[in-house]
């Protein structure tokens, strides 16, 4: 793919994005349409154990990122060499097959512990060389899980390797959502009794006033948390500052429920559930001041809302009978539903690629972890089987 | 009688619930599924902040009251239901405590469902605290979704889960 070409492709996705935010019907493309042609043949390991795994797992990060398709008569070629010696260590070039220009030429390492860690960092950088968009194979993902028995938190890659079991409470675990350092997660747990707030590594609650804590959320800068409280006698919205523990009631809806909170990319403006309408919709508050606008008009229940980084929110609607995901922008409200299967989808959280969310899918109330690409018609399944996966929560 | 009686005893909120009592037309915005705006239960009792729960009993014994049951995705108390949280009151008269224990069915997401089951223990806690309960003698635990009374995946069973069970201690 010569310049030309690259940018052309590269104003196709504008346009695709821009018909998100203004055209009430969005053409989603078919799943492998408008792809880069890529060859990984010259991707070329040592023979050790570790060195395969990294092309094999590369690999796979390219395929899923959406960006790529594997061809023979590629327009771009990934030429690398994989050595374990003390260290892992891949040298990696991409060239555009038609005008030879090299969009990527660098050298990666790595402990041999952390192989699929420096494919996924590969992978990331080879998306941005070619897409100016971030990856999203680095990622780290939080879900409940069910097949202890209880309902514990794990965590995993965003390819759904990894998987770790964090807590061993055997209590009840709600709602996880990652602090911004990417490394604790927020919960909700009955360990105590009564549903409570509490973040990895730290023993004490973080939030357990009489009745519900949760929802937790905090804002990107790390200096607030938004969550639901009923401590005044009803569930409200509330934010905390973290350094003095000071708290802000937010709502004040005697006859409704607020849930779910989070925050836009630059923490001026908090997303959120309210049914004060008498139906559970989707609503935008700017902290600055003003009174909260509804985002979602169309659906029974809207819920589950997310800010990504992108600008864009994507939360859970039920139309039609089946819970759908929604990409919405919330300066025109112009909103589309990503369509897929008939499968019930709900939770969405965005990978760092803006593109991707990951979502609990069910049938037949059996659930497991999907992403979900909001640019194609495609759906690929990362968690399944050994009892029920639900509410995912990508690591910003 | 007990009711109206113990209404009485709780001078700052008996004027509301005895007007609604009487049929006096509510004028709420929100008209509740049973075509009252929460007949029973007042929302201006959930002005009344919630237990700090240092030292709170954290279980009960749930098999002294049958629970009480709510439509989908509704938080008022349905009147046919009344009847057991007057036992209830009755029962709490100056002694124990209860934790009222919200659930919802599995249909929406579990967030929200929390905050839903929340609600329905607070449309509880309203109505016992209007019939003379002490707000201290009441926690509040919703467990949403993540608790159901039957397992199964139907109408029938969802309208077994959304419901307020009563742990006496």
């Amino acid at each position: 793919m010569n310049r030309a070409e690259r940018r052309l492709f590269l104003s196709g996705v504008m346009a695709c994005g821009a018909g998100v935010a203004y055209g009430q019907r969005v053409e989603v493309r078919k799943s492998g349409a408008g792809r880069i042609g890529i060859s990984l043949d010259r991707l070329i390991s040592d023979g050790s154990v570790e060195g395969q795994e990294f092309i094999r797992v590369l690999r796979a990060d390219l395929l899923r990122s959406g960006w790529f398709e594997e061809q023979s008569a590629a327009r771009l070629v990934v030429v690398g060499r994989v050595q374990n010696a003390d260290v892992l260590r891949a040298e990696i070039q991409a060239i555009q097959v038609a005008d030879k220009k090299r969009v990527l030429s660098r050298a990666f390492s790595g402990t041999k512990a952390a192989t699929r860690a420096l494919a996924h960092r590969v992978s990331d950088a080879l998306v941005l060389a070619v897409s100016g968009k971030p990856g999203m194979a680095s990622a780290r993902l939080a879900m409940v899980g069910n097949r202890s028995g209880h309902k514990e938190l794990y965590v995993c890659d965003a390819d759904g390797a990894n998987l770790r079991q964090v807590t061993q409470e055997r209590s009840i675990v709600v709602a996880p959502a990652w602090m911004p350092d990417g490394k604790n997660i927020l919960y909700t747990s009955y360990k105590q009794g009564y549903p409570n707030i509490y973040r990895t590594g730290q023993r004490e609650a973080v939030s357990r006033f009489g009745g519900l804590n949760a929802s937790a959320a905090v804002s990107p800068d790390g200096r607030r948390m938004a969550m639901i409280l009923s401590k005044d006698g009803n569930p409200e919205l509330y934010i905390r500052e973290v350094s003095s523990g000071s708290l802000q009631r937010v709502s004040s809806t005697r006859r409704a429920n607020e849930a779910s909170p989070c925050w836009s990319p630059d923490g001026s403006q908090l997303a959120y559930v309210s049914d004060s309408s008498g139906r559970p919709h989707i609503y935008v508050l700017a902290l600055k001041g003003g009174s909260p606008k509804r985002l979602s008009r169309t659906g029974s229940e809207n819920v589950a809302p997310d800010w990504g980084v992108n600008g864009q929110l994507t939360y859970c609607s039920r139309q039609g009978g089946r819970y759908r995901i929604v990409v919405a922008d919330p300066r025109s409200s112009v909103s589309r539903v990503v369509p897929v299967d008939g499968a019930d989808y709900e939770d969405p959280s965005w990978m760092p690629d803006g593109r991707h969310v990951v979502v609990s899918r069910s049938v037949n109330y059996r659930s497991s972890i999907y992403l979900l690409d909001t640019q194609e018609e495609r759906s690929i399944a990362l968690k399944e089987g050994t009892g029920d996966w639900f509410s995912p929560a990508c690591s910003r | 009688m007990r009711r109206v009686s113990a209404v009485m005893g709780f001078m700052g909120f008996a004027l509301a619930g005895v007007l609604l009592m009487s049929g006096c037309q509510s004028t709420g915005v929100n008209e509740g599924v049973y075509g009252s705006d929460n007949l029973y239960g007042d929302p201006l009792i959930a002005d009344i902040p919630l237990n700090n729960l240092d030292g709170l009993p954290t279980n009960g014994d749930r098999t002294l009251f049958a629970p009480v049951m709510f439509a989908y995705d509704s938080a008022a108390l349905n009147p046919a239901q009344a009847a057991i949280c007057e036992a209830v009151a009755s029962h709490l008269m100056g002694r124990g405590g209860v934790i009222l224990e919200g659930h919802a069915d599995e249909r929406g997401s579990r967030d929200y469902n929390l905050t839903l089951g929340e609600q329905r223990a607070l449309a509880v806690r309203a109505y016992l605290i209007e019939l003379g309960v002490s707000p201290s003698q009441i926690q509040t635990r919703s467990y949403g979704e993540e608790k159901p009374a039957n397992g199964n995946h139907d109408e029938s069973a969802w309208s077994e889960n959304r419901r307020v069970e009563f742990a006496i201690y």
